[in-house]
């Protein structure tokens, strides 16, 4: 599509998207533990639950409110602000990486005609940005557990330290051959490189692969849920945490494993390009939700990986594949060229 | 004789199935070949195939394992020792109770107490009896013991209460009158073994 | 009976290929049991004679099958307890005793302490070879308090062998059953002596012994005691427990000067109300036997909730201004080391009447005998054979000297002369060789002449006293004196150890001091030794430890007793006191023993000795008294916690310790003349208690009936009518009249057991007064 075909972004426009990203997903983040709880319960043959509202849909509402009025306890001994702070980090910045990720196609509201954007701030280093941000999440559970005086907790940083930035090294490799292909850091663009119907994961399955697993890392889930491993450590950097403090963390993690779904829907997996008879904003719903639904089969499927396993994996075997795959990709680059 | 048959403490029809483990590789070449085989055998498609088969087992073919508690309840064993029953004689409706205390003798937690006279039709009447299910541990002495088969374990096992020593008294445990024709013997402890009458020698009467 | 037997000759036997030592002219049985050899035996009674109904105590002696508890040891027998002949006799022999025996056990009052499940399970019987048919036998209540269920009668005859041999009513007897005969192809299969043992069992049942329903008895319950099955229960006690369930507190019986071994027992009294009651009192019925008021008569405690700390700090003040305390004997010797502390700082009067005259007469006895204690205790008495009584209602003031007087009859083929101006009909029914003499009251001391007459030697007598006994006492007592003559030849063949009991008469007669001295004469010239009845349950204790004084004046605090400010375990007082089943403490018996008694029930009050800490000094507890008892007067520095409470299989008692006696010589004792015209003549009352009945508190027990009357032997009552004024010289009384069947004469018996009454004034000192009696 051509830039300038498009109408003028507004502030409104961009507000509305803001709005729009921040409501939905937080909500979604929500609802995600309500589906996470429905589908592990399915797939071991349980309900879930199904007692408060029909389905048990308003279990969120009635775990929102526990939440909310739940005692908020900071320990004696912890940090209190940066006590205080840290679970704000982990939410905030999982929602600022959502702000250069396109979720929808861009539409006008009809009557008041506002042109939204599909994204909030289109950056030129849109994918940086996103990568960035979410590494960037890295402080929240590292500050916690380090904050809150508890042997667990600290035990919860130095997971989070460790397993975060090695698997930021695999996450940057894994997606830097596709930014080859497609020559441009904004996730429009990745979008645009996919309207023919072409998916990316079509050159780059190597990519798209360790992608995954390193997203899968990057969120915190199973079986790479170290951080807060229950059977070993208790609950990890979240030990101490209660109420709505504990609360902005899951929020923060179902952020980011929508985020990871986006970041995988966009630029392996087509975007929200139109595809056969299926309009572009259903294609990327179903993309994403598929991703998020990927990540909760899996949990109920595999069993978690040992701590030195997870490092073995990441630095004996994803990291040399993805040097090897940028490596040639480059040079099938240089040969088409 | 040897000693092998006392070692084996295994209990049961000993029909176990033995996990085919591999041995862990030694050399770098055998290890490299296990994380190849490892990565591309579909062993974790395979565990997602499980998953998901259950799912749809559970969703759309009916075999949801749940029982919903509060709403279904599973049949309980008859040898479960749930809070106790008092049986009534099934021909004369009398309770069976003859008050001889061998259940508060017995108790180890010391929970059963009961109060007895001599009534008018010269017999020993149980004017009250309690017990005192805040220490009761359910352990069924009593209904082993009761030489009656009077005491006997019920399916009442709900007892949460709002005190922690709640009593029962011998009217609240005794078979109401109206449904003597529901009332199940008890085949736990203390019941009457299928073999009983080859266990006893028989008492020459003179009638 | 321990500390005169361990000298008699012993005898060397074997049992089972054992070699043992025992007392000549012992039965086996016990021989065997005082060593801690098993036999089987149910209707055996240590003391009593054996009844040969069970013979399980069948054994070998020398080759020949004898019954153990019939034959005496001798010198090398060799003895069998099993052989296969005898255990097949034993085995054949409760199954028959468990033929047609209702399998109740469940419900059976005797719950488990069961003879014959013990025997039945000892001798292996799994399985029945005899058979007849049952006879219907209804249960019945004998009595106010006993209660029969011939159904699980064994008929072993413990109940009527103790009745007749230790209790001396001989109220039940074996009787008639009314069943079916036994078939005679029996006779041919099984044991000689099963048989035999079956065909009388199956003959009889017990009954009362007066032909009706009803026995006629004191009402003692100790056939309750030692049925070995559930057959005899006390009625009140009749499927409310099981044995199982009660605590057993040993403790003294504290109701007559007995000081019977007890257990109280005790256990919540219902569900509802979980406080400790006591249920029954239970004895070791081999070596001591109660009264009806020791078994019955238990509920007297004072159920104090509270400490009530006013009515608390009044008795302290009552106690600084006090210038008398009255109390009676129903008082542990250590409070009464209180009294007499209390005495000692704050110069306080201590009257305790029936204490005080046995005080003075133990002085004067003293002084004559140089002895400070009489001679026997009364277990002394029971192993004599010739028993004379001198001054007691011997039915009435003390149980235990009644078995004593009976069991010497029953047991050592004793003889007996009984004196007192009560007529008694049970008394003479002890045995053939009692003569009875309801002589004039007054003429105490021609009794004892007379016995001086009769047994002293006359060389040793004091002039004083030889120059009275020419005169014809059998006449004077009101015997015939050719037939005594006659039968005191008879009487006194074969007759080794002579004893006499004295009672309360005596102390409280005017001429007190010269009856003690011709006691002290009769024990210095002859072979008779006295034994003196304590007139209450401790008043040898008080009068041993407290210096009693005999009149008072001023401000008095009452011990259960009348004063100005009243303690009182009766709970009517103005503080309360513990009864005796709350307390801990010791009593001195009639055997001269110290013995503890323990708490069986919980008291919330104060005690006697949280006042003495308050006016005076005391130690923490009560029972931190005992050590301090007056050794001088024969106690022993010893804590209570080290005092012994059992007895050994050999019967040897082991409660307590007995009392040191001294001894220092006297001069010749001068009496005074015996004068004839003491005698007292016209209406006479005799202040008395009906049998069951000793103080305030057997009164307060539920299974006490016998109530407050004036008690008259039936022709007497006849005359009287039913409801009479007594007046006495300084009051008067109105009594219904209640008949004594039992009692002769026109004597009648006023009851002192309630204090509230003041019974003792009226009577002015003395147990006799003459009164005029008008019908109302």
């Amino acid at each position: 599509m051509d830039a300038t075909h498009l109408p003028e972004v507004t502030a409104a426009g961009v507000i509305i998207k803001a709005v729009l990203i921040l409501a939905v997903i937080a909500a979604i983040a929500g609802f995600g533990t309500y589906i996470e709880r429905k589908i592990l319960a399915f797939m071991q043959r349980r309900y879930g639950p199904q007692h408060v509202g029909p389905y048990g849909l308003l279990q969120l509402a009635a775990d929102g409110i526990k939440l909310f009025t739940k005692e908020d306890i900071i320990p004696q001994h912890a940090n209190k602000i940066i006590f205080a702070v840290a679970p704000v980090i982990t939410a905030a910045t999982a929602f600022i990486a959502l702000a250069a990720v396109p979720v929808f196609p861009d539409f006008t509201i009809p009557f008041i005609d506002v042109y939204v954007p599909s994204i909030a701030s289109d950056i030129n280093v849109g994918i940086l940005f996103v990568l960035g941000m979410m590494a960037a999440g890295l402080y929240g559970p590292l500050l916690a557990g380090m904050a809150q005086a508890n042997k667990w907790g600290i035990i919860g940083s130095a997971r989070t330290a460790i397993q975060f930035l090695s698997y930021e090294v695999v996450t940057g490799l894994s997606i830097l051959a596709p930014i080859m292909m497609v020559g441009s850091l904004s996730f429009v663009d990745f979008n645009d490189y996919q309207a023919d119907g072409t998916w990316l994961v079509v050159y780059q399955p190597v990519a798209f692969i360790l992608f995954l697993i390193a997203g899968f890392a990057e969120t915190n889930r199973t079986p790479f849920d170290l951080l807060e491993h229950e059977a070993e450590i208790i609950s990890g950097y979240v030990t101490e945490y209660s109420g709505m403090r504990w609360g902005l963390f899951f929020i923060g993690e179902y952020a980011n494993m929508i985020t990871i779904g986006v970041i995988a829907s966009v630029v392996f997996l087509g975007g929200y390009n139109d595809f056969w008879i299926f309009p572009g904003w259903l294609m990327i719903i179903g993309k994403i939700a598929f991703s998020f639904f990927f990540m909760l089969w899996v949990r109920a499927a595999w069993p978690h990986v040992r701590p030195d396993q997870l490092m073995w994996l990441c630095w004996k075997v994803l990291m040399p594949l993805a040097v090897i795959n940028v490596v040639i990709t480059g040079i099938v680059i240089m040969l088409v060229q | 004789m040897g000693l092998e048959q006392f070692k084996n403490r295994n209990v049961g029809t000993q029909n176990y199935k033995t996990l085919d483990l591999d041995h862990t590789p030694v050399t770098g070449m055998g290890q490299f070949k296990q994380v190849v085989s490892r990565t591309f055998k579909p062993e974790l498609f395979v565990g997602l195939w499980v998953t998901f088969r259950e799912m749809i087992n559970a969703l759309f073919r009916g075999k949801m394992h749940t029982t919903q508690y509060p709403f279904e309840k599973l049949p309980i064993s008859p040898r479960y020792r749930a809070i106790h029953d008092m049986l009534r004689l099934l021909e004369s409706g009398h309770y069976r109770c003859i008050g001889c205390g061998l259940c508060e003798k017995i108790c180890i937690s010391n929970c059963i107490s009961m109060d007895t006279k001599y009534d008018e039709n010269q017999r020993k009447e149980v004017s009250e009896y309690t017990i005192n299910f805040g220490r009761c541990i359910f352990c069924g002495y009593c209904a082993e013991v009761c030489p009656e088969l009077a005491i006997v374990h019920g399916s009442r096992y709900e007892t949460a209460s709002e005190q922690r020593a709640s009593f029962s008294l011998f009217e609240d445990m005794l078979t109401p009158i109206d449904q003597l024709n529901l009332q199940q013997e008890y085949q736990g402890f203390g019941a009457i073994s299928p073999n009983a009458d080859e266990n006893i020698k028989k008492t020459p009467l003179a009638y | 009976m321990s500390e005169v037997q361990t000298v008699e000759n012993m005898v060397s036997i074997t049992i089972d290929g054992v070699d043992y030592k025992a007392k000549e002219g012992e039965y086996i049985l016990n021989a065997a049991r005082a060593n801690d050899i098993f036999i089987p035996a149910i209707c055996y009674l240590t003391r009593c004679s054996p009844t040969l109904a069970c013979r399980l105590c069948l054994v070998e002696a020398d080759g020949k099958q004898v019954y153990s508890c019939n034959a005496k040891v001798k010198e090398g027998m060799e003895i069998t307890v099993n052989t296969p002949d005898i255990l097949a006799e034993r085995r054949a022999m409760m199954e028959v005793y468990d033929v047609n025996h209702p399998l109740q056990c469940g419900v059976c009052d005797q719950s488990g302490e069961c003879e014959l499940q013990n025997y039945t399970l000892e001798l292996g019987v799994d399985s029945q070879s005899y058979t007849i048919q049952d006879t219907k036998r209804e249960a019945t209540n004998w009595s106010s308090v006993l209660h029969y269920d011939p159904g699980l009668c064994i008929v072993c005859e413990r109940c009527t062998t103790v009745c007749k041999d230790m209790i001396g009513d001989a109220a039940i007897k074996t009787t008639k059953r009314g069943g079916e005969a036994l078939d005679k192809a029996w006779k041919d299969e099984m044991p000689k002596d099963a048989y035999a043992m079956w065909n009388k069992l199956q003959k009889s049942v017990i009954a009362p012994s007066n032909g009706t329903e009803h026995t006629n008895c004191s009402d003692c319950g100790e056939c309750v005691a030692v049925c070995p099955v559930g057959a005899l229960v006390s009625r009140d006690f009749v499927y409310t427990s099981n044995a199982w369930d009660l605590k057993r507190i040993p403790a003294t019986c504290a109701h007559c000067s007995s000081g019977c071994q007890i257990y109280y027992e005790t256990k919540p009294a219902s569900i509802e109300d979980r406080t400790e009651k006591i249920f029954r009192v239970t004895n070791e019925w081999n070596y001591v036997s109660l009264c009806g008021a020791g078994r019955f008569g238990y509920d007297f405690e004072n159920r104090t909730a509270t400490k009530d700390t006013a009515a608390f700090t009044a008795a302290v003040e009552a106690f600084k201004k006090a210038k008398v305390i009255n109390f009676n004997s129903v008082i542990t010797n250590e409070e009464a080391l209180m009294l007499q502390t209390l005495k000692e700082k704050l110069g306080v009067k201590l009257i305790n009447r029936e204490a005080r005259a046995f005080q003075r007469f133990l002085g004067f006895y003293g002084e004559a005998s140089g002895q400070s204690l009489y001679s026997l205790n009364f277990k002394e008495v029971m192993a004599s054979d010739f028993v004379m009584s001198v001054g007691s209602s011997l039915r009435n003031d003390n149980p235990n000297a009644r078995y004593a007087f009976n069991n010497v009859q029953k047991l050592n083929k004793g003889a007996g002369l009984y004196f007192h101006p009560v007529g008694d009909t049970l008394v003479p029914t002890f045995g053939k060789n009692i003569e009875m003499f309801a002589h004039k009251v007054g003429h105490e001391e021609a009794a004892l002449l007379f016995i001086i007459k009769l047994f002293a030697d006359q060389d040793k007598l004091p002039a004083s006293v030889k120059e009275q006994l020419e005169s014809d006492f059998v006449e004077l007592l009101g015997g015939d004196t050719a037939k005594f003559e006659k039968g005191f030849d008879k009487m006194m063949k074969k007759k080794e150890t002579f004893s006499l009991m004295v009672g309360e008469d005596l102390y409280f007669h005017e001429k007190a001091e010269n009856l003690a001295k011709l006691i002290a004469v009769l024990e210095s010239s002859s072979d008779v030794k006295v034994a003196m009845i304590p007139p209450k349950t401790n008043s040898l204790g008080v009068a041993l430890i407290c210096d009693l004084d005999d009149e008072a004046e001023g401000y008095t605090i009452g011990y259960n007793e009348s004063g100005d400010f009243k303690l009182s375990a009766l709970g009517d007082g103005d503080l309360d006191m513990p009864a005796m089943n709350q307390q801990e403490g010791t009593l001195t018996n009639m055997h001269k023993r110290v013995t503890p008694t323990n708490a069986a029930l919980e008291y919330n009050g104060y005690v006697l000795n949280d006042i003495v800490r308050e006016v005076a000094s005391a130690p923490k507890e009560t029972i931190m008294w005992t050590e301090h008892l007056p050794v001088s007067k024969g106690f022993k520095a010893v804590e209570f916690d080290s005092l012994p409470n059992h007895y050994t299989n050999d019967g040897v008692e082991h409660r307590g310790y007995l009392l040191e006696s001294t001894s220092v010589e006297v001069e010749e004792i001068s009496v005074d003349k015996f004068d004839d015209a003491n005698a007292l003549e016209g209406e006479i009352a005799y202040r008395c208690n009906p049998q069951r009945q000793f103080n305030d508190f057997s009164d307060k027990a539920h299974q006490i009936f016998e109530g407050f009357g004036l008690y008259a032997s039936p022709t007497k009552a006849e005359a009287l009518g039913s409801k009479v004024e007594v007046e006495f010289a300084n009051g008067k009384l109105t009594l219904d009249v209640i008949v004594d069947e039992r009692m002769e004469g026109d004597i009648v018996a006023i009851p002192d057991f309630k204090s509230a009454e003041n019974i003792y004034e009226l009577f002015a000192g003395s147990r006799y007064q003459t009164v005029t009696i008008k019908e109302v």
